[in-house]
């Protein structure tokens, strides 16, 4: 299937929508992040392993990152909103950078969009800053309310994650 | 310089520069790493003939796979020809094993099954005799409860002798039915942490919790304030293992107390039927449930049991993690979720939601425990941390004595006590010692 021209406004109101998503996430804006997601998201981040070219699959089936509801992502929102989150107390410094974006209609009347994601994590003064990048596939559904997120899946370049914890979203 | 280190650490007082000390850490890797039995991977991750994974210890590497006839084998993943890595993959199955560099070919069983131009290059075997050349095995391996563990030492104890009585709390994570469990991942990733800080956590650091984990109480992910319910439960120590548990509220028998965990009645009927009569003791009568554990010297177990929807429905759910050392400053962590084979598929998936909620690198459990053990990695590398011995001796008078007597009426081997101490970070850190200080043991 071919993307939407890049002109067309579905592709340019799904790429407004993830740069604007990310800008909640760089702001630390989780509640607003929350307000994107449908009832009935599935969030979810398979793990990603070196498999022979010829094996037939690189990612896990049955073991993600993430694998995450609605209830889920709100509990990890609450959580990060805290006193006692330490692992983000001192925050870190992430910049979501979104690019390749690719608009497609999906058969459901929902659109899916592709991306390229590079979050760059700085935490404390000293310490060397990560890097993650990852290839997003995402669901988008037209509601009263604008476009809201229906399903995400994160399929990350790296089998070994290089960052301390996933306490940030991608 | 080890002696003068073993004789604090043995009094409770740690030198704080064992946790970023690259002369401690090659101590470590010579004469711990070289000779202890060192968990590699499951038998349910390799189910079929030909299935493998590719496992470390250290600067190690090791195909761990199941072989034609379904015999399990772990060889050193390095070519006998040039020591090239024969395969480069960290999982798959594959009938023959081809090194890249001169295709020698092995099988996976890991005989050497073909080397090309023999007769030209060799003179054929009277040159290069081809029979008996295999990968070298691991000097030494075993299993139990399906877990395989190698040892680099080819006379090490027999490992059921090794788990000695640790076997016994084993079995809550890993024997909840014949049919025993399955493993799935595992997620890895690198931390810039001393791989001590986890084993000795999960050992029994139940006082952390109260205060590194208050996020996920202040949350409501549990249904009861579970960081005050921290000082009732037990810490054990028993053989090579150390582990932690909570209290169970008063009045269950058997079947009830694993309801409230929250097992379905099928799962518990498995448990009562598979578990000794002490095992069951230990839930029924001293009304105790395993949490988190480690056996000596870098294998965890963690189990937990959380809300997982809105309708507070609480599940349990099993993890395996390892502390894998990349350096004296950096550990890979691999964290596997562990649930028995024959559960029902609903429990399985919902099981799964309750290991990804709190535990591996997005639990939200982990993530505070990862900032803490970076930090603590971070100031022991300095000049001051070897001015500073660092005080493991909760639990303890000024002359050694435990503040309290052990749990008279618990049922597991092993010595117990009640309430906080470091009673088990020291066991942990005793075998560390014998370990570290003794390169002929």
């Amino acid at each position: 299937m071919k993307p939407l021209p890049y002109g067309d406004p579905a592709h340019l109101a799904a790429h407004q929508f993830l740069v604007e998503e990310a800008a909640l996430l760089d702001a630390g804006d989780y509640p607003g992040w929350l307000d994107l997601l449908s009832e009935d998201i599935r969030y979810v981040m398979p793990v990603r392993v070196t498999t022979a070219r010829g094996a037939g699959f690189d990612t896990l089936a049955d073991m993600g990152h993430f694998d995450e509801d609605l209830y889920a992502l709100r509990k990890r929102v609450q959580r990060l909103a805290t006193d006692h989150a330490w692992t983000e107390d001192p925050p870190s410094r992430t910049r979501h950078f979104v690019t390749n974006v690719r608009t497609f209609r999906h058969r459901t009347g929902e659109l899916r969009a592709e991306s390229s994601l590079l979050l760059f994590r700085s935490r404390g003064d000293t310490r060397e800053a990560d890097l993650l990048s990852a290839g997003r596939t995402d669901l988008l559904r037209e509601t009263g309310d604008g476009l809201k997120l229906a399903r995400r899946e994160i399929i990350v370049d790296e089998s070994v994650l290089r960052t301390q914890n996933l306490a940030v979203f991608l | 310089m080890i002696k003068q280190v073993v004789s604090q650490v043995r009094q409770g007082m740690i030198p704080a520069h064992i946790y970023a000390d690259p002369e401690i850490f090659a101590l470590e890797r010579d004469r711990l790493f070289a000779r202890s039995w060192v968990f590699l991977a499951h038998e349910s991750e390799i189910p079929d003939p030909g299935d493998y994974v590719v496992r470390r210890v250290l600067a190690d590497s090791f195909i761990v796979v199941r072989d034609e006839t379904g015999v399990i084998r772990v060889m050193f993943n390095m070519c006998l020809h040039r020591g090239m890595q024969v395969c480069r993959a960290e999982l798959g199955n594959a009938s023959h094993f081809r090194c890249p560099y001169h295709a020698w070919t092995y099988r996976n069983d890991g005989r050497l099954a073909g080397l090309p131009f023999h007769e030209e290059a060799y003179g054929g075997e009277d040159g290069f005799a081809r029979r008996g050349q295999a990968l070298l095995p691991a000097p030494s391996m075993e299993t139990h409860n399906g877990l395989i563990f190698i040892s680099g030492d080819p006379d090490a104890p027999p490992l059921r002798d090794y788990l000695g009585d640790f076997a016994f709390y084993l079995d809550f994570y890993t024997r909840q039915s014949p049919a025993g469990i399955e493993l799935r991942g595992p997620q890895r990733w690198r931390i810039k942490a001393n791989w001590k800080i986890g084993a000795e956590n999960f050992a029994g650091d139940s006082y952390h919790t109260p205060h590194t984990h208050a996020s996920v109480v202040d949350i409501g992910l549990f249904r009861e304030p579970k960081a005050s319910k921290r000082k009732e439960g037990a810490l054990y120590t028993a053989g090579p293992g150390a582990g932690t548990t909570y209290k169970l509220p008063p009045g269950g028998d058997f079947a009830g107390q694993l309801r409230y965990v929250g097992y379905p009645d099928a799962m518990i009927t498995a448990m009562a039927a598979t578990w000794s009569d002490r095992q069951r003791a230990l839930v029924a009568d001293s009304g105790f449930m395993v949490s988190a554990a480690t056996l000596f010297p870098n294998l965890s177990f963690v189990h937990n049991w959380p809300q997982i929807d809105a309708d507070g429905t609480v599940v349990p759910f099993v993890s395996l993690r390892q502390w894998q050392p990349v350096s004296e400053r950096e550990t890979e962590v691999l964290s596997w979720f562990a649930v028995d084979a024959a559960a029902p598929e609903e429990f399985k998936r919902k099981s799964y939601k309750a290991y990804l909620m709190c535990f591996g690198i997005s639990g939200m459990f982990e993530q505070d425990d990862v900032e803490n053990w970076v930090s603590i990695t971070d100031m022991a590398a300095g000049s001051m941390a070897r001015r500073l011995n660092l005080n493991s001796r909760m639990g303890l008078t000024s002359d050694g004595k435990p503040i309290k007597p052990p749990l008279a009426a618990f049922a597991g081997p092993g010595l117990a006590y009640q309430g906080f101490g470091e009673f088990n970070q020291r066991h942990w850190l005793g075998m560390w010692s014998d370990h570290v200080q003794d390169g002929a043991r």
